[in-house]
């Protein structure tokens, strides 16, 4: 088996009296998209949002390349190479395009008492990073994202990602909303990711879209793994559908 | 949407659709309508009247555009525009202190009012609506209270920093305020700030969106914070020019200010809920409601009726805006 890139062991997570997470073991290799799936509710935000900064655990440790890391605030994640692409509100509509792609991490240009952006550099690295990502259509980089659709708002995120060079790139439910077209260009993207060396997490509540790009799905049942290995090229739609309702199979 | 359907109407489009466009077309038809009303109105004398009483409001509205960029708003803005030159002149008539420590000490005591705010905002996570208001009250009490409700002389004063601050020439024989320049400047400084910094990116981010700001690792609490004490300091400074120039500081000033400020403030284009913000845009709406105040009086209307033509010109502002809005979606980046 490949190496390992992040390993969360014994995450809890309650909020109040609800438990999201009940101690989740997870890791995610070298050079793989992992597919997360389970019911609504069962914690597969909570935990991406742990791994990502923007919640903390209850208890529980994250592993990176087997060194024991702290993941305290979303500027940690990110400076250890975890660039993740949230189910809600990813991007800053009013935003263009290219502040987008940059924000938290803008380049600067000049004195630093002056904290100028290089916004020239921003838009040129922008427009060639949406030509590479597949937009193919003449949209500036300075065109505000709420011009976009929704796939292009999806491949903004991704192409951010991909232009940091994160190691990890966590999409949670990336799919929702799109069109076949559009939902295919995400996939393709993954693809990419992958075979260029990056790891993924990748949501979604549409297996057959997790079957197509994935290489072992992990699923979540109120807040417990209950599948770590599956593997999508052996199994069965139908199969993993049971082990997240946790409903046996009939006749 | 598609971005360029017919190339001829595009820079009409652009136009239209940068939200300075609407407050620069009505600075202009105000100023015709109220030059061919009455000559007054463009008068060497009367220029120069506006020009020493804009840059007043003027500045508290710039340190609110960005505040309101940021997606929080002060209320407590008029009261410390009121307070902070009360202190100050306290301070120096009782012999306290010289004039020169006693502004450094009132623009210290703004800026810890704008802490105060920022923290109770961002970290009690109570409305800035609340916070301002429960400050607003605390500081214009204070100020009343201390001063039994009476004014501050201030004329007994003789320093460079009142020429600095709020010092008048004449150029011919139009008499210019040193406070135009001071605003000119802060309106420079913040305007590069809004759309050339790093910063400024932050700033319209945390406004935009404060979750998303917050996962790319944006500080949105301290972004916000630091927009409080730049919005409470710039009253202060407003007040103590204000007080120079009036010979005066009246506990009462800067009352209702507020409001007014945040009407320039959205009538220039910045949009009430944060993410947007424009310091031309302010620039033109600070100008358009002193214009009006000051157009409504010469061409003979009661001066009380001013609040009536600026509440429907902030209603009908709105209208337009939303419709040019509806057009154009979120305006242009
Ligand atoms: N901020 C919060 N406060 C209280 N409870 C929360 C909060 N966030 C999540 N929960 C609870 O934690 C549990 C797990 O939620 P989570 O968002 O991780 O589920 P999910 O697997 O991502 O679901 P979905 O597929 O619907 O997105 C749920 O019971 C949810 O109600
Ligand atoms: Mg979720």
């Amino acid at each position: 088996m490949a190496a390992d890139l992040v390993r969360m062991v014994g995450i809890a997570k309650s909020y109040g009296p609800v438990t999201a997470l009940a101690g989740v073991d997870f890791a995610v290799y070298e050079n793989e998209i992992v597919g997360l799936l389970g019911d609504n509710g069962a914690g597969k935000s909570t935990l991406i949002k742990i791994l990502s900064g923007t919640v903390s655990a209850t208890s529980g440790e994250i592993y990176m390349r087997g060194k024991k890391v702290l993941i305290r605030n979303t500027t940690d994640a990110i400076n250890l190479g975890i660039e993740t692409i949230h189910q809600d509100s990813a991007l800053v509509t009013q935003l263009s395009i290219a502040r987008n792609l940059f924000l938290g991490r803008e380049p600067l240009i000049g004195p630093p008492i002056f904290n100028r952006m290089d916004q020239r550099t921003m838009n040129e690295v922008a427009g060639t990073l949406l030509k590479r990502i597949g937009i193919t259509k003449d949209i500036p980089a300075t065109t505000p994202v709420s011009y976009l659709s929704g796939g292009e708002r999806q491949a903004v995120s991704i192409a951010r990602a991909l232009h940091f060079d994160s190691d990890l790139i966590v999409l949670d439910e990336p799919t929702n909303n799109l069109g076949v077209e559009e939902t295919q260009g995400v996939l393709r993207f993954m693809r990419g990711a992958r075979d260029s060396g990056h790891s993924l997490i990748f949501i979604a509540h549409n297996i057959h879209h997790v079957f197509q790009v994935v290489d072992r799905i992990v699923v979540l049942r109120r807040g417990k793994v209950v599948a770590d290995d599956v593997d999508p090229k052996s199994t069965t739609i139908e199969a993993v559908e049971r082990i997240i309702t946790g409903v046996p199979a009939t006749g | 949407m598609n971005l360029a359907n017919r190339p001829g109407s595009l820079l009409v489009r652009r136009l239209t659709s940068t939200p300075e466009f609407l407050p620069f077309t009505l600075v202009v038809v105000l100023v015709v309508v109220f030059a061919s009303l009455t000559p007054n109105f463009l008068s060497r004398g009367n220029i120069s009247n506006l020009l020493a009483f804009t840059p007043e409001l003027g500045m508290i509205a710039l340190g609110m555009t960005v505040l309101m960029t940021s997606g929080e708003f002060d209320l407590s803005v008029g009261s410390v525009f009121g307070f902070t030159p009360v202190l100050m002149w306290t301070l120096f008539n009782e012999g306290a202190t010289s004039l020169e420590v006693a502004l450094l000490i009132s623009l210290a005591v703004a800026v810890l009012i704008g802490f105060v705010n920022g923290t109770f905002v961002t970290r009690l996570k109570i409305p800035s609506f609340l916070v301002t208001l429960g400050m607003m009250m605390t500081i214009r009490g204070t100020a009343l209270y201390t001063t039994s409700g009476f004014p501050q002389r201030t004329w007994r004063a003789e320093s460079w920093l009142m020429d600095l601050v709020a010092g008048s020439f004449y150029i011919g024989e139009f008499r210019l305020y040193a406070s135009i320049f001071w605003f000119l400047g802060f309106a420079l400084v913040l305007g590069y700030i809004l759309t050339q910094s790093k910063i400024g990116n932050w700033i319209q981010a945390a406004g935009g969106n404060p979750v998303s700001a917050r996962a790319r690792g944006v500080k949105v609490g301290l972004t916000k914070t630091w927009l409080f004490i730049l919005t409470a300091f710039m009253a202060a400074y407003a007040g103590i020019t204000s007080s120079i120039r009036v010979a005066a500081a009246n506990p009462n000033s800067g009352t209702g200010y507020e409001l007014e400020v945040i009407a320039m403030v959205v009538i220039g284009g910045t949009a009430l809920g944060g993410g947007r913000g424009t310091i031309i845009g302010t620039v033109l709406g600070v100008f358009m409601l002193r214009m009006m105040r000051n157009g409504i009086v010469l061409v003979g209307v009661p001066g009380l009726a001013y609040n009536i033509f600026i509440g429907v010109t902030i209603l009908t502002m709105m209208a337009l805006q939303s419709y040019l809005a509806r057009r154009h979606p979120s305006g242009a980046g």
